[in-house]
């Protein structure tokens, strides 16, 4: 079994100044196949940006190996790298502030085309930003307009359109659709999985809202400060949570049906520091079934039948 | 007023009737608010549910009479509080009502504190300003400590200064700023929407402890139905700035009459429970609100549109405290 994007032991520090690192991402195995959509799942500063910049090389990893179609990105040459980028792009979260308010519709589209020399000619390059507007759903007479003319569900549209261009086999979403209202966040989910499936694209789908990855992904992995706590198929893990925080963060999720929270299932406590942490479980100060074992020694994913690994004593 | 008295048992903290606020720009007048009615009595919790620019937010600066100054101004209502209507109120009197009887929790803790001046201090600066009774110094201190411990901050940590706390943290110093001169009314607005979802369990919890501890009412404005079902006495779905469905939190949740909107916002959350592949979205966009259609606002987004729609402002319909204004549920609708 090989997928189309594999990491082994990937790991991320981050200089914090006297001698100090943050563990941004620390130690996560993953692997996709192709046409499949990985979900990435966990709070702000769990790291899971900063893996998705670094299975595109747009951050250099501190150690381990990605490996993309079976070659190592970390240590193959510049020309290679570059075939390798093209296959491979991003959605950005805020549709607001990554594209360049000076460029019209037509620019900011046609740029990854102009930049890789992708079409012979204007007229080329003009059907083909066409063709990119259908494709996203995008009226043709929007082409000459410029973002702030547009709203958070059209100007995500020429996000994903850009990332199109090339007709890549893997993209990274990075919470496409968090920052537009949910009847439009509707919309773009069905366009990436409309996508998906006329295009066979792989996804790696990276967001802090479990609802929504429920919906497009085949495989979760739960992330908490830098490291992967359970990865199971999404069935799986939404039908039986293993770890406590996968448990917390499901029942944190506030549901549309009348009624208070449940207290005594609420998390305590904030994430800690991703500064120099201590060795051992990295959620034991929140979680309610630690023990002193917890933090004595590193604790590592073991598969609990079916595919369902956890990073947890309780099972063991 | 006496129209107050004549309401009932329970009175009103605040009514809005026919509430139009616009926007004037270059471009054109921008309808924000356009014609609403509720209101909110003792100890009770309304919902302000809609996507952006629904209105939800103009409605909030409208009581607190915060709008921009240049573009923004109310054209028609009254905004009651306590029988008193704020929109004929002086400045003056207004910004003793601001912070002592009505306060507003705003969406982002990351912008509404001063980074420069110390926490204690930002919440001291409420209770100096509403200080009616002249207390002394060290009684508003020592009332400094009461408010963070009391949303869950050592009282120790006074002397920090905001980039020294977790968003959650300083949204919690942004709720104990609301409730120092203990308010009759709090406003949220977005209060977790720009926080973790662990974060915001606990935040939402801590404000329901406080608000019954208190007794405050309060108006929470969310785009999360799910927020609003775990808070919320009565829900007031808002489309293009008007309501367009209005109840109690069961009629709402519940699966009697909606209007179609309610029901589209419904079916485009992903849901937990069920393994439904595609989503439903609702179809098309908010209208620009400066352009306004006439007649429903929704019906060129409604599946259920028909000609009279897009013509006269739809029917109104009522059963108990349920509002839903559509012409589906015009004749003979039993549910």
């Amino acid at each position: 079994m090989s997928g189309i994007l594999r990491t082994v032991d990937l790991k991320k520090y981050f200089k914090a100044g006297h001698n100090r690192l943050l563990h941004a991402v620390d130690g996560v195995s993953i692997e996709i196949e192709e046409g499949a959509t990985l979900g990435v799942v966990g709070e702000s500063g769990c790291g899971k940006s900063t893996l998705g910049r670094l299975v595109l090389g747009l951050l250099p990893a501190t150690s381990g190996e990605i490996y993309y179609d079976g070659v190592n990105i970390l240590d193959c040459g510049k020309d290679e790298m570059a075939s390798c980028r093209r296959r491979m792009q991003i959605i950005f979260q805020d549709p607001y502030s990554s594209l360049n308010p000076r460029m019209s519709v037509y620019e900011l589209i046609s740029e990854p085309l102009v930049m890789n020399g992708a079409c012979k000619g204007k007229k080329e390059q003009l059907a083909r930003v066409i063709e990119l507007m259908n494709t996203v759903g995008l009226a043709e007479r929007f082409i000459n307009s410029y973002p702030h003319e547009m709203d958070g569900g059209r100007r995500q549209r020429i996000g994903v359109a850009r990332a199109l261009a090339l007709k890549p086999q893997f993209i990274v979403c990075d919470e496409p659709v968090s920052a537009l209202d949910v009847s439009i966040q509707a919309q773009v989910l069905n366009l990436l999985m409309d996508m998906q499936e006329e295009m066979g694209l792989t996804y790696m789908f990276i967001t802090h809202d479990l609802s929504v990855v429920k919906h497009i992904s085949n495989e979760i992995v739960v992330m908490y400060l830098g490291q992967c706590v359970e990865k199971a198929q999404s069935k799986e893990l939404f039908r039986d949570p293993k770890h406590p925080y996968t448990q917390a963060l499901l029942s944190a999720i506030p549901q549309p049906v009348p009624g208070r929270f449940q207290r005594d299932k609420l998390l305590r406590g904030e994430v800690s520091d991703p500064i120099n942490p201590e060795p051992g479980c990295r959620f034991a100060k929140r979680c309610s079934h630690s023990r002193p074992e917890c933090s004595a020694m590193p604790i590592t994913l073991k598969e609990r039948g079916d595919g369902h690994f956890v990073a947890c004593l309780l099972y063991d | 007023m006496e129209t107050q008295g004549v309401t009932g048992a329970n009175e009103a903290v605040l009514e809005i009737r026919g509430l139009e606020t616009v926007y004037r720009t270059d471009d054109g007048t921008v309808r924000a608010v356009n014609g609403i009615d509720f209101s909110i009595t003792e100890r009770e919790t309304i919902g302000l549910v809609g996507e952006t620019g629904a209105g939800k937010t103009t409605t909030a600066l409208s009581i607190l009479r915060l709008l921009p100054e240049r573009t923004g101004r109310v054209m028609a209502g009254e905004i009651l509080y306590k029988g008193q209507d704020l929109l004929k109120k002086s400045e003056e009197e207004m910004r003793l009502i601001r912070g002592a009887c009505i306060s507003m929790i705003f969406q982002d803790p990351m912008t509404a504190l001063n980074p420069i001046l110390t926490v204690g201090s930002q919440i001291l600066e409420s209770l100096e300003i509403h200080n009616v009774e002249n207390k002394a110094h060290e009684e508003l201190e020592a009332r400094v400590d009461e408010l963070l411990s009391l949303v869950g901050i050592q009282p120790g940590r006074k002397h920090e200064y905001p980039h020294q706390f977790s968003g959650g943290m300083k949204q919690r110093i942004v709720i104990a700023i609301a409730l120092a001169c203990e308010p009759l009314l709090l406003i949220a607005d977005e209060p977790t929407t720009a926080l973790d979802v662990t974060i915001q369990a606990q935040v939402l919890v801590l404000m329901d402890e406080l608000r019954t501890k208190l007794g405050t009412s309060m108006i929470m404005i969310t785009h999360d139905l799910g927020v609003v079902a775990n808070t919320c006495d009565k829900v007031a779905i808002m489309y293009a700035g008007e309501i367009v469905e209005y109840g109690t939190v069961n009629d709402i949740f519940g699966h009697g009459a909606h209007h179609p909107y309610t029901t589209g916002l419904f079916l485009a959350i992903p849901n937990m429970k069920e393994d439904t592949r595609r989503l439903r979205p609702i179809d098309g966009l908010m209208p620009d609100p400066s352009s306004l259609p006439p007649g429903c606002k929704f019906h060129p987004r409604c599946p259920s549109r028909t000609e009279e729609c897009g013509i006269a402002r739809p029917y109104q319909y009522e059963r108990g405290w349920h509002r839903i204004s559509c012409n589906l549920f015009r004749e003979g609708f039993d549910s």
